[in-house]
């Protein structure tokens, strides 16, 4: 088999994903640009007329930005962590999902922490955290974490982009010239040669390993950010494990679920198939699991101690938070377990809706992690309107969250229209490999 | 608040004050709601001047807290003796409603038979407020304070005396003084005892708290004296302990530098994963030669 000649076979296959554009599709970029505008119109609100048009006051400073900035943030670092995963111990499947998890990966890590920009109140102060940083502070190292994890995210992406890249530039004769033009810039002139091959794989493999580790220690660092405080609720030593794996339950449940959407959207049951969905609901299965047990150790723990402001908490949790902390901490636990713990509730359908239970149940955990705590301080306000003491987010808010969200779809489709989603090269890879070893088998046979 | 809006007032008394303030409160109160205060003291100093002192201040009669000082009102103060009147000097009370003179220690006085002093302070009266005047009468009187160490104790000695018209001292008998030391904010009372026989000895505390030279100051106090007013004496001695100052914190979690661990661990994570980023873009770089390299040699054929 002549590898050019399938490169050229393989660019013809997802030329139409590449350069057309459906009416569907047109209507659904539509939507998520008026979600959009709205955001913007909602964000120029909040600039001029400050966190007054939120649900922020004194006592709960953070809303849904701060759970949006953790859950999109989380969903960054599970991504790299599989990311890196897939690519480190060459898992044989990782060819159909490895793209998917580095999109999500990139854009998550750009729109999670604009929400935190949401957050501050004082923007115009944001530069004194760069000016005036202190080692000692867990605000710090996660900026640094942030930024660093981001500058590694796009490096890690770009180098997973280049030999799809260059397949494109040397097979797109037909393309529009700007699109040529990219190509060519973005392909950094690789030609596919053993020697620019073994280096890229070297420094891909590098990158993997150090995107691991580096998830592990921005996801302790964001974890740290509430634990380290003496708030009841926050002030927990397995936060971080915790995060680590609440992160990884969003971030394989976003996944199924993007997988559901490309295959189904794409038409890719050929390269996306059941045996995908099975493992990933599999692992799902021991990370709900894990969850599961972490989520009881930790409220355990509170409600035995007996403390009296974990127990103002816990009652808060069961009274006004009642049916949050249902949906959340059971529903959002144990729907995804009975479905993915038997053989044959698994099915795509049940897989994907497990995932959606579990991306809802964990953004709920969240919202209880951070808006209770708030609203029970050490020192309650007396005497003060219970809009002051309670939170409820306002149109505002969920408007931002909504465009948030509609960015990162648009985004996704966007990148999707760059690159194929299933990377091509990984498929020749694989066929290069079944080649060397077909002929080194035959080499065998004729000695 | 209210005392700002009176300080712009020209007048001498609080009532156009009350008059004329646009406050609400203002509006409703009047004079007569108010119940005046004038008070006379006399404090002789530890050098030996002496301090004449009115307090005038309206007292609300219906709201104890609501209390007005007259300012800005001139007193004039008198030594009496004998139908024989001696304008000390005058003064205007502040906006705090205090008056104050200062008499030097060479100021003589005119005195009754028995040696009394008579002070008088007088507010002659405006058009609103009516004339207020109260006299004391006290006795010239002379306190010393001598601080020794006698077998390794601190001891303060006080001695109070008057003096009479032969220039004998005539020592003074049940008059209670209060010892203390100066702090920083205020006076810390350490003892108290009674004057007998014109003489009192105190034991001080071991281990006091001095300033940068160790010293710290002594006042013996005789306060609201029927006979003799405010009486004020003090010493400087060097008897204190000298604590030395906590020096801040060096490179702790709550000091301004960070725990030294702190900077070697973020220094070797970043250089660390910086420094592979910087390789992975050198290799990168190397992908681009080498394409550059291909592309020329095909050209070339």
């Amino acid at each position: 088999m002549n590898l050019e000649n399938r490169k050229r076979e393989l660019v013809k296959e997802f030329s139409p994903m590449l350069e057309k554009t459906t009416k569907v599709s047109k209507i659904w970029m539509g939507i998520l640009v008026a979600v959009i505008l709205v955001g913007i119109y909602a964000f120029f609100l909040q600039l001029f007329k400050g966190h007054e048009v939120t649900g922020m006051r004194d006592n709960v400073v953070w809303g849904v930005y701060i759970i949006n900035f953790i859950f999109f943030v989380c969903l960054s670092y599970s991504g790299a962590f599989i990311s890196g995963i897939l690519h480190f111990f060459k898992t044989p499947w990782k060819n159909s999902v490895s793209r998917i998890v580095e999109i999500i990966t990139v854009l998550s890590l750009i729109i999670g922490p604009i929400f935190i920009l949401l957050c501050i109140g004082r923007l115009d102060r944001l530069h004194y955290l760069f000016l005036y940083p202190r080692i000692q502070s867990p605000i710090t190292w996660d900026i640094i974490a942030i930024m660093t994890d981001l500058v590694g995210c796009f490096i890690y992406l770009y180098l997973t982009f280049i030999p799809d890249l260059a397949i494109l530039r040397d097979n797109s004769e037909n393309a529009p010239k700007w699109r040529q033009k990219l190509y060519k810039f973005l392909a950094i002139g690789y030609q596919d040669t053993t020697e620019q091959r073994e280096t890229l794989h070297k420094i891909t493999k590098t990158m993997s390993a150090m995107i691991i580790a580096l998830a592990i220690v921005a996801y302790s660092v964001l974890a740290w950010i509430f634990s380290l405080t003496l708030q009841p609720g926050w002030n927990s030593s397995i936060f971080a494990p915790y995060f680590i794996i609440a992160g990884l339950y969003s971030g394989v449940s976003v996944i199924i679920v993007a997988m559901f959407l490309i295959r189904k959207y794409y038409h890719l049951e050929h390269y996306i198939r059941k045996v995908h969905f099975v493992s990933g609901g599999i692992i799902l299965l021991i990370i709900s699991l894990l969850y599961g047990y972490f989520t009881f150790s930790e409220y355990f723990s509170r409600w035995f101690s007996h403390k009296i402001q974990d127990t103002n908490l816990l009652n808060t949790l069961f009274t006004r938070y009642f049916w949050q902390f249902v949906l959340a901490n059971y529903v959002g636990v144990l729907v995804p377990v009975v479905i993915l713990f038997f053989k044959k509730f698994r099915t795509i359908k049940s897989i994907t809706f497990a995932s959606v239970i579990a991306i809802l149940g964990l953004w709920l955990n969240r919202y209880l992690i951070v808006v209770p705590t708030l609203e029970t301080p050490y020192l309650p306000i007396q005497d003060t309107r219970p809009e002051f003491i309670h939170y409820t987010a306002t149109w505002v808010e969920w408007a931002l969250s909504f465009t948030g969200v509609a960015a990162f779809i648009l985004f996704f489709i966007l990148i999707m229209k760059l690159v194929p989603v299933i990377p091509m090269s990984g498929i020749i890879d694989q066929e290069r490999e079944a080649l060397d070893k077909k002929g080194k088998t035959n080499q065998t046979i004729t000695e | 608040m209210q005392r700002n809006i009176f300080k712009n007032t020209s007048f001498t008394c609080f009532l156009l004050a009350l008059l004329f303030s646009f406050s609400i409160v203002a509006q409703e109160t009047t004079v007569d709601d108010y119940k005046l205060s004038f008070s006379f003291k006399t404090i002789k100093k530890f050098d030996n001047t002496r301090v004449l002192e009115v307090t005038f201040i309206g007292k609300n009669r219906e709201d104890r807290k609501d209390k007005i000082p007259v300012f800005d009102a001139e007193i004039k103060f008198f030594n009496i003796a004998n139908d024989e009147e001696i304008l000390l000097g005058t003064a205007k009370t502040s906006n705090e409603g205090i008056a104050q003179l200062v008499l030097s220690e060479k100021q003589k006085y005119l005195t009754d038979e028995d040696g009394y002093i008579n002070l008088t302070a007088r507010f002659e009266g405006s058009d609103v407020l009516d004339a207020e005047e109260e006299e004391i009468l006290v006795k010239d009187l002379h306190l010393e304070l001598n601080l020794e160490e006698i077998d390794s104790v601190k001891t303060i000695f006080v001695k109070a005396f008057t003096i009479d018209s032969l220039g004998v001292q005539m020592p003074v008998e049940e008059v209670d003084v209060i010892v203390s030391i100066e702090g920083m904010l205020s006076k810390m009372k350490i003892k108290e005892g009674t004057i007998e026989n014109g003489e009192i000895e105190f034991e001080l505390l071991q281990n006091i708290p001095g300033d940068v030279d160790k010293n710290f100051t002594v006042y013996a106090q005789i306060l609201d004296n029927d006979e003799f007013g405010d009486v004020i004496q003090k010493q400087t001695v060097n008897w204190g302990t000298f604590n030395k100052l906590n020096t801040p914190d060096k490179n702790k979690l709550w000091s301004e530098a960070a725990p030294i661990w702190m900077y070697i661990v973020l220094t070797i994570l970043l250089v660390g994963v910086w420094a592979n980023y910087m390789y992975t873009i050198y290799n990168l770089y190397k992908i681009k030669k080498e394409g550059k390299k291909i592309n020329i040699s095909q050209e070339e054929e």
